[in-house]
């Protein structure tokens, strides 16, 4: 075991969760390696089935059969939460990490009021009593922004709109003062709207709780919106890695380039709407080398390897064959064949 | 409270068009507890209302009568013998001069009896063995189902019929036990069926999110809502175990003959079927009111305990 560094609140080593399923194996997560510092909000952006969701749930081990985490550490203040017996994980989750949920219209108790499901928050991880317990659901709920919460702690989730039980889940997450909070897709189910809302009401309650949030989404403006820093997953892998301004200004890996340029902006005259050619490939048969060789337009023959993890510049590393310039490498020079994969380990020296 | 009074609006909310969720406008509904609530979508479902005014008529003869009126269930007065009936004696006597409208309540309060008690055996072994299958799935969830295969395919009035004559006919305690033991099926594959689709459910997940454990899961999030599959197993069990007691008795294995319940007095008078039709009548009437009321006061509750049943609009 190594000691944390100072504010290092969470670092994924090599985390690889895979499914076993009738038809094979997936490797919903292979080998993911990033950290997440105090008070630091971090970007999982990708799109549907790359991992985003599993890598959260493997943090909470919340992974169901046929899934299971099967390699990696995810190491919460240097200790590694895959070696808690089920009782000590309990009391991380809710307590030390959170989670909010995409869909808030399901993701309520329906048979329980609101204000009973906060303080049942409460009431497992703190010794309080039923009415201290309820007057801290009131207290958050007015944290949340929730107008006479003292009236809407007694509603059950169908009396309540969308964006209003987004705020409920939120008051349940942050009910404990959790120093992560994990947020898979807060706002997909919203309407514009309400999401910027729910984006500002998540920035002040960050600034206020100065806890760390991870952020999951597929929506790179609530990114921009958010995150300092950004991880793109792409096949179960992170493709690369950088702080916000990087990622939108100096994106390396051609998966990055191609999920900006898939976004529709006001003021641009275009003809078409860029789009990543073809689809995400099969989980159950990923091409040799790089994941996303076939639909991307700087495809070599060099990657059918799979290609490194490279350092770009200092915090920024990005998983493919091109140079750090965004050349195409010189074999034997740039590109020894032995040069594989490399190990996670190494990824996180890089982005030191 | 006036809706447009500004709100003391905390951090957070005071971006988009004045902070407030335009949409929840819209919920003005008064706020009613859960049970305020419940009780109206009750009292809606008339079949249920009805049922349950039967049921406390039939309840309340059941205990007033043998119990408070100084009138004996067993007592023969040859005097009597077959008369007819009379203000203390509204059904009349039977052919020992026996009281049938006290004889009646008394056989009611015994299947009564029986048929609550043996639900409960049947809801508690129902419940417990359907939450743990259908929550573990798995090679729990196969081994326990396997076990109600088992039981299912037992033939069930022969099991009853061999626990009640090896342990002693005629003691209701082993009437019941017998009952219960026997009819726990249905109830354990409806709450099993309930517990496997909402294992996966959004609020569950949230709940083990928020760090709550197995057993505070299966209690507390999914057995609330699985409230209704429960009401639903444990009417048709009152139902069940109260024909099942009769039949027991009609056969002669049930409680003691001289003992008064419903399939007693079917056997004891099927012999005047064609000269007095109306002594099988009352305790077969009795049988066909407690069973249809059971059914439909647990349909009622049901429907009443689902949060999510809207309140119909007059």
């Amino acid at each position: 075991m190594t000691t944390p560094q100072a504010g290092q609140l969470l670092e994924l080593r090599d985390l690889r969760t895979h499914f076993y399923t009738q038809d094979g194996t997936v490797r919903a997560v292979d080998g993911v390696t990033f950290e997440i510092r105090d008070g630091q909000t971090l970007g999982v952006v990708g799109e549907s089935g790359c991992g985003k969701s599993i890598t959260a749930m493997s943090v909470l081990r919340l992974i169901e059969r046929p899934g299971r985490v099967v390699g990696g550490q995810v190491l919460l203040r240097g200790k590694d939460l895959m070696e808690y017996s089920d009782t000590e994980m309990r009391d991380v989750r809710g307590n030390q990490i959170s989670m909010i949920f995409q869909e808030p219209m399901t993701s309520l108790n329906p048979v329980y009021t609101c204000g009973d499901q906060i303080a049942e928050a409460v009431e497992l991880h703190e010794a309080v009593n039923r009415r201290q317990a309820w007057a801290r659901a009131v207290e958050m709920l007015a944290q949340v922004g929730i107008p006479e919460p003292a009236r809407r702690a007694k509603q059950f989730p169908h009396q309540m709109s969308g964006g209003m039980r987004q705020r409920v889940m939120i008051a349940m997450a942050l009910s404990t003062n959790p120093e992560l909070l994990i947020a898979d897709e807060p706002t997909t189910a919203l309407d514009v709207t309400i999401q910027a809302q729910i984006l500002e009401l998540m920035k002040a309650l960050r600034e206020r709780n100065k806890m760390a949030i991870m952020l999951i989404t597929h929506d790179l403006g609530v990114i921009a919106e958010m995150a300092d820093e950004v991880v793109v997953m792409y096949g179960g892998k992170v493709m690369e890695r950088a702080d916000a301004m990087t990622i939108f200004e100096r994106p390396h890996n051609p998966y990055t380039k191609g999920l900006l340029a898939s976004i529709p902006r006001l003021g641009e005259k275009r003809e078409r709407l860029e789009v990543i050619q073809g689809v995400v490939p099969n989980p159950l048969n990923l091409p040799t080398g790089c994941l996303f060789k076939r639909r991307c337009p700087y495809a070599m023959p060099v990657c059918d390897t799979a290609p490194p993890v490279r350092q770009v510049a200092p915090g920024h590393v990005s998983r493919c064959w091109l140079t750090p310039a965004g050349e195409p490498p010189r074999i034997g020079e740039d590109a020894p064949p032995e040069l594989a994969e490399e190990s996670a380990q190494e990824l996180t020296v890089m982005a030191r | 409270m006036d809706r447009t009074e500004p709100v003391d609006r905390p951090i957070g909310t005071t971006t988009v068009a004045g902070g407030r969720d335009a949409e929840d406008e819209v919920d003005l509904i008064p706020i009613r507890t859960y049970w305020q609530l419940a009780r109206q979508r009750f009292i809606q479902h008339r079949l249920a209302v009805i049922a349950l005014f039967t049921l406390l008529v039939l309840v309340s003869i059941a205990i007033v009568v043998p119990t408070f009126t100084g009138l004996e269930y067993r007592l023969t007065d040859l005097t009597e013998r077959n008369a007819g009936p009379t203000l203390t004696a509204p059904l009349g006597h039977d052919e020992l001069g026996v009281n049938l409208f006290v004889r009646l309540a008394k056989a009611t309060q015994t299947s009564l009896i029986i048929g609550g008690a043996a639900v409960m055996i049947i809801v508690g072994i129902g419940t417990f063995v359907g939450s743990i299958a259908g929550y573990a799935g798995g090679w729990v969830d196969n081994l326990l189902m396997r076990l109600v295969d088992i039981v299912l395919s037992l033939p069930v009035l022969f099991i009853i019929l061999m626990i009640v004559s090896f342990f002693g006919g005629g003691d209701v305690r082993v009437i019941i036990i017998a009952i219960g033991i026997t009819g726990w099926t249905l109830a354990a594959r409806l709450i099993r069926a309930e517990f496997l689709a909402l294992r996966g459910a959004d609020f569950v997940q949230a709940a083990k999110a928020l760090g709550a454990g197995h057993r505070r899961i299966i209690t507390r999030h999914i057995l609330p809502s699985a409230m209704a599959p429960l009401v639903v197993a444990a009417a048709l069990g009152v139902a069940d175990s109260v024909v099942t007691e009769a039949a027991l008795s009609f056969l002669g294995f049930g409680i003691s003959a001289t003992e008064a319940s419903l399939g007693t007095m079917l056997n004891k008078f099927s012999i005047y079927f064609y000269s007095a039709p109306e002594r099988i009548l009352y305790p077969s009437l009795v049988l066909v009111l407690i069973v249809l009321s059971a059914s439909f006061l647990g349909d009622g509750i049901r429907d009443a305990l689902d949060p999510r049943q809207r309140i119909a609009s007059k």
